[in-house]
């Protein structure tokens, strides 16, 4: 084979490597309209003072005149008790969801890769069983309730609620990675590496790691679908978004006192959280056939 | 007459379970001089992946001791020094999870280069490359694939190709090949022959399939339930084996024409189950299946005694011959 | 050649599977005849088709991706392929019954053994019309059936749950469960591969003595020769997705005639210590794109021109003896 040819195939197969995934996770169609509608919702977001047609309205703002009118072409969701525009502030909402949601993976993931990790692959069992109990006590507490402990101990801020569920999230994590590495933990290729020599934090980090990512990308789309709801439940109680800020679970609660009259307050608030979980529930059946290792 | 490379002496290896004391590996002892393939032939239960597995550093040995190149290594075998480590090497039994399915196949390679600093970073492509070159995988093919989409045979070359990474000078194979078809075993056993003629290698052989070991081994040493039950230079081992056991398994052996029919031992059929090695008979762990049991058997384990040069055997059948005066 | 209806008859059949980088074509037109009380191998090395082959009798392909793209396969003079969903369990329950090469995964772990062998012997039982046979009883036949597979102590394994048991004896009691009173045909995939060689041994040693008994024909599937030459009356010969020669075992051994048959047969390493043969050259074909005409013929050191460019047909140089090679046209 020529010098060419056989670098032409070096990059033909590492085409391939990409385009298989893609074609793993797109042959499912509604999980490529999960991810085409996420994308919408994200870029909504971020550009949101662009694009909505009453930025103000997301922020202290009160218009008495056009208050409580039903959807029309001036307002698509109509507006709420103050006179503001319901669909940019749902847009605005929008944008405390994802915060919250990407904080709150940021924050609980990661340790609960590393402690899964460590608790799966030691040898000496009271570490294992130490991390794993205190996993275990966490996992206990009913998650809502265990928030709300800390949001009211603290004040009632959009900062604690996600200190709060960051708090009670990474146990999940934890004893997801260390289910898959202690399964792991005895296959050849994890022996090899051992007897060849490299350091433990390399086994950990690039040979049983790379293992995990598959159930934990899909477990955190997944998540993200109920961190969202987590949230909005608290800020639906007044332990969340507080107003004046457009958060989607505020909104709802508001709105709910005036159902069923003035339903657009509420629906579409409503309606807007049940999209997002959708798309991450969505995208989440994909990446997991994406990630489905294959035999011949 | 070459040195040896490997001894071991009295080598055990126990788990001990809730369930009771498994004696994986018992009072095993065997040499193997440099150069050579040894052959090492069990059904399940028997040990002999133990023996490897233990041997390259996987497990602590419970007992015994072991010298390789005169040199004792010990009472840790895990964590053993890093010359160690790239001598002794092993190829696993089952391709399908000795390879990291994350990892291409460039970085499966590159893992002992890596770890052992062999060869400036640019270089280790091209070393990478003769390796595949050298298991007669062509780079540019082979390079970003993926495990999962090769074949079991490949899968096995690209491990052998990893083994050999550190040139080592003894090498540990698991049954390399049962997992495999026919036609691509006969590819795989011509290459590490080949391999071992070029780079001097001396081979542990792990298989249950006689007829290859017959061809392979130039000594074979069989185990039942975690004790070697003969050794013999391979011609004897199959011509006149002594032990039983070594019948039964022999007798047992699909052939494939009536000569090599005619070369199998006629009168013992195997019978019975192979017992835990959790419940180990008392007396010669064989002796509940064994044909031709004596009452001594039921209380006695047997010892190892040299039959003819180079054949040992333990069975009570075979007692310790005469010394010539 | 025998008159009679044959038992199973497979005509011409081709399978296809569609992934991701196109169409494999797996299947390229299997011919396979089984008679009633006759023993029957069919060797071949992975990914010949073998297993796809029985699964298409069982209709138990998945489709997608695997499609039946032609041919027909008859069970006592009627297609299989052309049934309706409906009759398909109680030809599988009934009259045809395999077993595979992992016994773990066919028995379910959660149920003891006398269990899934009571229920399977009440299925058949009903299939036969008698209902209301007492558990004790179901129990004791059971017992019987695991006794017949060389089984020590039946009761204690009828107690046991799968993974207490070990290799051998969850293969017999799969034997057990395979033949069951009404079956006519036994499709055993690789039964004893994994197996230890003792106990491989006494398993097909038993495996053959009840399978005469019962006068049950048997297709034993598996990629080792020696296997098949002291088990069964004929042989096919299966290289990728082609059946390439078929004859009485003994022919078969005493005078192979396609090349891939007598490559396959220098490859078996011998009990004479003779030394170890180079293997077949090449690789088992592409399915994307497979070679044309005849698919083994880049491995083929006596290939022609002829076998570049049209699938060879069967030719029939002895008794009972074919051979799908374009050397042996008359």
């Amino acid at each position: 084979m020529s010098k060419k040819d056989s670098s032409n195939t070096v990059i033909y197969t590492k085409k391939i490597n990409i385009s298989k995934g893609w074609y793993k996770f797109s042959r499912n169609l509604l999980s490529v309209l999960g991810l085409t509608t996420l994308i919408i919702i994200i870029l909504a977001a971020v550009f949101a003072p662009y694009i909505t047609p009453y930025p103000k309205h997301a922020g202290p703002y009160t218009n008495f005149r056009e208050s409580s009118q039903p959807p029309s072409l001036k307002h698509p969701f109509g507006t709420d008790t103050i006179g503001r525009d319901v669909f940019s502030r749902v847009i605005f909402g929008y944008r405390f969801s994802l915060l919250l949601a990407v904080v709150v993976i940021s924050l609980s993931v990661p340790p609960g890769i590393l402690l899964g990790l460590i608790a799966g692959y030691t040898r000496k069992r009271w570490l294992e069983i130490g991390i794993m109990r205190v996993t275990d006590v966490f996992l206990a507490v009913p998650p809502l309730v265990l928030a709300l402990a800390i949001t009211a101990m603290l004040s009632p801020k959009l900062l604690n609620q996600m200190m709060a569920i960051s708090l009670m999230w990474w146990p999940w994590y934890c004893r997801l990675v260390y289910s898959v590495t202690s399964s792991l933990r005895h296959e050849y290729f994890v022996h090899d590496a051992e007897l060849t020599g490299a350091p433990k934090g390399f086994i950990l980090t690039r040979v049983i790691l790379p293992n995990c990512v598959g159930p934990v990308l899909t477990k955190i789309t997944l998540d993200m679908g109920f961190v969202i709801i987590l949230g909005a439940s608290l800020s639906f109680i007044g332990l969340g978004v507080q107003p004046p800020r457009p958060g989607l679970g505020t909104m709802v609660a508001d709105g709910a006192k005036r159902l069923p009259a003035e339903w657009w307050m509420t629906i579409f608030p409503a309606l807007a959280i049940v999209l997002v979980i959708l798309s991450f529930n969505l995208i989440g059946d994909g990446l997991h056939d994406m990630f489905a290792v294959e035999e011949i | 007459m070459p040195e040896e490379i490997l001894r071991v002496e009295g080598l055990m290896k126990y788990f001990f379970t809730k369930l009771g004391t498994v004696r994986a590996v018992d009072n095993v002892s065997f040499s193997i001089r440099r150069g050579e393939t040894f052959g090492l032939v069990g059904e399940s239960g028997s040990g002999k992946t133990t023996v490897a597995h233990t041997l390259v550093g996987i497990y602590n040995p419970t007992g015994g001791k072991t010298f390789f190149k005169d040199q004792s290594l010990g009472d840790d075998f895990t964590h053993r020094s890093k010359t160690l480590k790239k001598e002794i090497r092993i190829v696993f039994q089952d391709p399908g999870s000795s390879l990291n399915p994350r990892w291409s196949i460039k970085q499966i390679i590159e893992l002992p280069l890596r770890v052992h600093s062999i060869l400036p970073n640019k270089d280790r492509m091209e070393k990478i490359s003769d390796l595949l070159r050298m298991v007669e995988l062509p780079p540019e093919e082979y390079l970003y694939k993926y495990p999962q989409t090769i074949g079991g045979g490949e899968k096995q070359m690209v491990a052998i190709a990893r083994a050999l990474a550190t040139d080592p000078s003894f090498v540990a194979l698991d049954e390399p090949t049962s997992a495999l078809d026919v036609s691509i075993q006969a590819k795989i056993i011509k290459l590490l022959m080949r391999l071992q003629q070029g780079l001097d290698l001396t081979y542990l052989f792990i298989t249950h399939d006689l007829s290859l070991m017959r061809n392979m081994a130039s000594r074979v040493a069989i185990m039942y339930l975690g004790k070697i039950s003969e050794v013999a230079p391979t011609r004897e081992f199959f011509q006149q084996p002594l032990h039983p056991y070594t019948r039964m398994l022999l007798s047992s052996i699909p052939v494939i024409s009536d000569q090599e029919e005619g070369l199998k031992p006629k009168q013992i059929r195997s019978r019975g189950e192979i017992p835990s090695p959790v419940n180990i008979p008392p007396g010669c762990s064989f002796h509940l299946r064994c044909p031709l049991r004596m009452e001594i058997c039921t209380r006695i384990d047997p010892v190892m005694t040299e039959q003819e040069k180079g054949h040992w055997v333990r069975c009570h059948l075979f007692p310790e011959p005469e010394k010539q005066p | 050649m025998r008159t009679e209806t044959p038992l199973l008859a497979i005509k011409d059949l081709h399978v296809q599977f569609k992934i991701f980088e196109g169409v494999l074509k797996v299947l390229n037109g299997i011919n396979l005849t089984i008679y009633e009380g006759e023993k029957v191998g069919l060797v071949g090395e992975t990914g010949c088709g073998k297993t796809t082959t029985i699964k298409s009798v069982l209709r138990v392909l998945p489709s997608p991706p695997a499609k039946i793209t032609g041919g027909e396969i008859f069970y006592r003079g009627r297609d299989v392929l052309k049934m309706r969903p409906r009759e398909i369990p109680g030809l599988r329950r009934g009259e045809i019954s395999a077993i595979f090469q992992d016994p773990l995964t066919s028995l379910n772990p959660v149920f003891t053994v006398g269990h899934q062998l009571g229920d399977i012997i009440k299925h058949s039982l009903r299939q036969q019309g008698t209902e209301g046979v007492s558990k004790k009883e179901i129990q004791s036949c059971a017992a019987a059936l695991l006794k017949e597979t060389g089984m020590p102590d039946p009761e204690r394994i009828l107690k046991s749950y799968p993974v207490q048991l070990s290799g051998g004896m969850r293969q017999r009691v799969c034997i057990s469960e395979a033949l069951r009173i009404t079956v006519k045909l036994l499709l055993a995939d690789e039964p004893t591969t994994n197996l230890d060689v003792t106990i491989q041994d006494q398993i097909l040693r038993r495996l053959d003595e009840l399978v005469e008994k019962r006068r049950t024909s048997i297709l034993l599937i598996t990629h080792s020769l020696g296997v098949v030459r002291n088990l069964t009356h004929r042989v096919y010969i299966m290289y990728a997705g082609n059946i390439v020669e078929t004859a009485g075992t003994r022919d078969l051994f005493d005078d192979p005639l396609h090349p891939y048959t007598k490559g396959l047969l220098k490859t078996v390493p011998k009990l004479t210590g003779e030394g170890l043969s180079e293997g077949i050259q090449g690789r088992i074909p592409n399915y994307l794109d497979p070679p044309s005409g005849c698919r083994f013929h880049p491995r083929c050191d006596s290939a022609m021109e002829i076998c570049i460019q049209e699938t060879p047909p069967f030719f029939s140089p002895g008794n009972n003896h074919e051979v799908a090679c374009w050397l042996f046209r008359r």
